[in-house]
């Protein structure tokens, strides 16, 4: 069994410096790592990153995180990273990485992700380059995490981190007119190709936590308002698959 | 003005709080002189700003200000995925 601590949308600025860092004291006792699921930041400046690196440097278990779209607001995106990685967290953004836990390989793949909707109710990569490029943006996102995740075949447990969402469950809450600008069944599609245990996604700030992927993977929406705690916990085993 | 039309004012306000406040998710709701103003922010100092900035836009109309500023509570239970 590992423990997954898992949070999303810190949206840290200069106001609630070191506020966050505080709850997570002991976390080491109660989980093997920390996932982040995004928009750790309100405006996407570095300096904003500097403050969200120092919540997160040396807590005691490894983080992985993605960015999310308040993240790219600066355009500073690459540096905000740069800045995570040298506080020691992982930065995924198409990619996957292998958490060594107590014997346990751990993947973990993932990245910000995007929009577009969910079947049936979606928008398609047809008209204006505009349209067509929001559609591919998600579309290359998602055959990107669908390569990362297959990748992960060395590990024993593995876990999707997105920002947005896979799938509209986990948004009940949030008007369904926006749908289409919290998540794509695009990832949920890609997910559903490996054996994956956990789905993590954020940026639903009205959603809701619980959901499943048609193919039966768990969803969880773990943004700051909608978990109402410091970080939710999950207890995954090898044997975690579908449900 | 479109700030006399409801509808405008409303997306007006919702667009400012966007740009001046990074406040995306506050709803923005007008029933006659009132405006509604829901959602969650970080900061009590950031529930201000927002009502401030709504303040200053909807001129002659009275602001219901229902955001709430999120509470992290330390972080309790579990759940097991088998
Ligand atoms: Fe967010
Ligand atoms: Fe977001």
């Amino acid at each position: 069994m590992i423990s997954v601590a898992a949070v999303g949308d810190l949206h840290v600025g200069s106001d609630v410096r070191g506020h966050y860092r505080k709850h997570l004291t002991g976390i080491a006792d109660r989980a093997d790592l920390l996932l982040v699921a995004g928009d750790l930041t309100r405006h996407g400046t570095v300096a904003e990153g500097r403050i969200a690196a120092d919540e997160l440097r040396d807590i005691g278990v490894p983080v992985v995180t993605v960015l999310g779209n308040h993240d790219y607001h600066s355009g500073a995106e690459l540096e905000i990273a740069e800045v995570l990685r040298d506080a020691g967290v992982t930065v995924l953004e198409g990619n996957g990485t292998v958490v060594h836990c107590d014997g346990t390989r751990v993947g973990v793949a993932g990245g910000k992700g995007f929009g577009g909707g969910f079947a049936g109710r979606c928008a398609s990569d047809f008209g204006e380059p505009e349209m067509k490029a929001f559609v591919g943006y998600t579309k290359s996102f998602a055959a990107r995490l669908r390569h990362s995740l297959r990748s992960l075949d060395d590990a024993d447990v593995r876990i999707s981190l997105t920002h947005y969402s896979p799938v509209k469950d986990t948004l009940a809450g949030e008007p369904p007119e926006i749908y289409p600008f919290l998540g794509s069944y695009l990832l949920a599609e890609a997910i559903d190709e490996s054996d994956v245990a956990l789905a993590v996604h954020g940026h639903a700030h009205k959603g809701t936590e619980k959901g499943v992927t048609p193919g039966g993977v768990r969803v969880r929406n773990v943004a700051l308002p909608v978990i109402q705690q410091a970080y939710a916990v999950y207890r995954l085993s090898e044997a975690s698959g579908r449900r | 003005m479109s700030e006399d039309v409801p509808q405008y004012l409303a997306a007006h306000i919702h667009d400012r709080l966007a740009d001046e406040a990074d406040e995306l998710g506050i709803r923005v709701d007008i029933r006659g002189d009132l405006v509604y103003l829901r959602g969650e922010v970080a900061t009590p100092q950031q529930r201000q700003r927002v009502e401030a900035i709504a303040r200053d836009i909807a001129t002659g109309r009275r602001i219901r200000n229902e955001v709430h500023v999120v509470a992290v509570l330390e972080p309790e239970g579990e759940e097991t995925l088998s």
